[in-house]
């Protein structure tokens, strides 16, 4: 008896890191579970991987696409009958650099990706799941969602736009059985940070991809950084019935690294 | 199989309310929990309703002492010879009134009800847990730790103590496999809200029901609490999984906090 049996859930950005974490503790818990990603090969090997048989289903997507985001929750919907739980969790960034040097190209991605994606889920959820009287709604944001470190002005602005969405949007519908909470995990070395962290170290100022690590650890508490597994177990705790009255938190799982 | 499997708990003012909550929670995961509590008799009846068997064990005593609080630490390890996880749970304010009218004992016992009990337990804790390399300290603070209202003060200033303590903790033992986080729940009718809550309503100049009412409009789901709502954060802050989090200040509160 799983704690989210007879749940469905989509999750944007799923088939590794974190997302993939949040799909394997949910299907572990007895949820279906819609995985999405750009990459279709990459999705079907995803689904193969979790073993979830008819429960695990993949959707291709680009969460800084609106038509793809609308497309993802309405495939969801149609195919498992309902939506119970989503998951906003795609983001990240391809060429930070600090704001005097960054393009229109890069802060525009950004914005569609970390920001514009999540209100295009948020608001195509809760679209379905207002007048069903329940849901769960959760956003990947970040430490750099009330911190700000030099060099990803992108990451951290809209990091910090998506706390706002999500306290705004948890008063708006906090009488109709729905949550929206966002989860704020420090750095975890997750294939984008791996992919994309040697760029982001430079524009940062930092030696290299190693000093970027050492930086985010050393600010934390435990001095390491954070796991998908410990998203994933938090994210659980806010999908299932025990998180029923958790709502417009920024939910911390950053070794102690933010001071608020 | 329980996420707690093997694992000893102690909960101070763990015979009612959020404590006794949070005791049910790590039973039903599989931990030894030691409850605490001024009366036994209640507490013996807590355990018994909850169906507690041979895995809980009472520690009675004031945790306005620091002799209690140091022996339920004490005591835990002595029963069932460890301790993994200590909730500072007991805590709540009397005699409330507006700053200008606020006696010093009020003040006082506010200080030594919440942050002092806070502090004398988890000091004790740390003298089993850093030799051991792994613990879960955590504290039940309140929503009242991060923001403030009029007439509470008391409350308000022991509890804000309590989440300073919780950070610098934090960082100190951050590297030694401990974790020390505080849960900041929203109001909740518990047995010390019934209590004394009319008096922090009076200092308010407002009624019971009104004082309910008050904290139920401030969040986004517009009612209280549960306990079980803060025995679920406490779980799994106390299992495996929460190893990543420590020095949080987390908000169980409806959407109530600002922060």
């Amino acid at each position: 008896m799983g704690k989210l049996d007879g749940k469905v859930a989509c999750i944007t950005g799923s088939t590794r890191s974190i997302g993939r974490a949040m799909a394997d503790a949910f299907l572990a818990e007895g949820a279906k579970v819609v995985v999405n990603g750009r990459d279709a090969a990459k999705g079907q090997e995803c689904v193969a991987e979790m073993g979830g048989g008819d429960n695990v289903v993949f959707f291709a997507g680009d969460a800084a696409k609106q038509a793809d985001v609308e497309g993802l929750i309405d495939f969801t919907i149609e195919h498992f009958g309902q939506l119970d739980i989503c998951c906003l969790n795609s983001g990240g960034v391809l060429n930070t650099a600090p704001v005097f040097q960054m393009t229109d190209e890069e802060w525009n991605l950004e914005i569609d990706w970390n920001l514009n994606h999540v209100f295009w889920g948020m608001r195509r959820s809760l679209q379905h799941m207002i007048p069903r009287g329940t849901g769960r709604i959760m956003v990947t944001s970040s430490v750099e969602g009330k911190l700000g470190k030099p060099g990803i002005p992108g990451y951290a602005a809209t990091k910090h736009a998506v706390n706002g969405l999500v306290k705004a949007a948890a008063h708006e519908v906090g009488t109709l059985g729905i949550t929206v909470n966002a989860l704020l995990p420090g750095l975890i070395e997750t294939d984008i940070v791996r992919a994309t962290g040697p760029d982001s170290a430079i524009a940062m100022g930092l030696e290299n991809y190693d000093a970027l690590i050492e930086m985010f650890a050393s600010e934390s508490a435990i001095k390491r950084p954070n796991y998908v597994e410990e998203v994933a177990a938090v994210a659980v705790l806010l999908a299932s019935e025990a998180g029923r009255n958790m709502t417009g938190c920024m939910f911390p799982i950053d070794g102690g690294t933010m001071p608020y | 199989m329980g996420i707690l499997e093997g694992k000893v708990a102690c909960v101070t003012g763990g015979s009612r309310g959020i404590g006794l909550g949070i005791a049910k929670a790590f039973l039903d995961e599989g931990a030894k929990v030691v409850i605490n509590g001024r009366d036994r008799a209640k507490a013996e009846r807590s355990l018994a309703e909850i169906g507690a068997g041979d895995n809980a064990h009472i520690i009675t005593g004031s945790v306005m002492e620091r002799e209690v609080c140091e022996a339920i630490v004490d005591g835990t390890v002595e029963h069932f010879g460890r301790i993994d996880i200590v909730v500072a749970n007991a805590g709540g304010a009397a005699n409330h009134a507006p700053v200008a009218q606020l006696t010093d004992e009020a003040m006082g016992d506010a200080l030594t009800w919440n942050f002092w009990h806070t502090f004398w337990t988890m000091r004790r804790a740390f003298h089993y847990m850093i030799p051991q390399g792994s613990g879960r300290f955590m504290s039940v603070s309140s929503l009242e730790g991060k923001v403030g209202k009029p007439g509470i003060a008391t409350y308000v200033s022991s509890k804000h103590a309590i989440n300073g303590l919780t950070k610098s903790a934090a960082q100190e033992v951050g590297t030694m496999g401990i974790t020390v986080n505080a849960l900041c729940p929203g109001a909740i009718e518990t047995d010390v809200m019934m209590a004394d809550g009319p008096s922090a309503a009076e200092a308010m100049g407002i009624t019971y029901e009104g004082l309910l009412d008050m904290f139920a409009q401030e969040s986004a789901i517009k009612r209280l609490m549960t306990v079980e709502d803060v025995a679920a954060v406490a779980v799994l802050l106390a299992s495996d999984a929460g190893a990543g989090i420590t020095g949080s200040l987390l908000s169980i509160d409806g959407g109530t906090a600002p922060y």
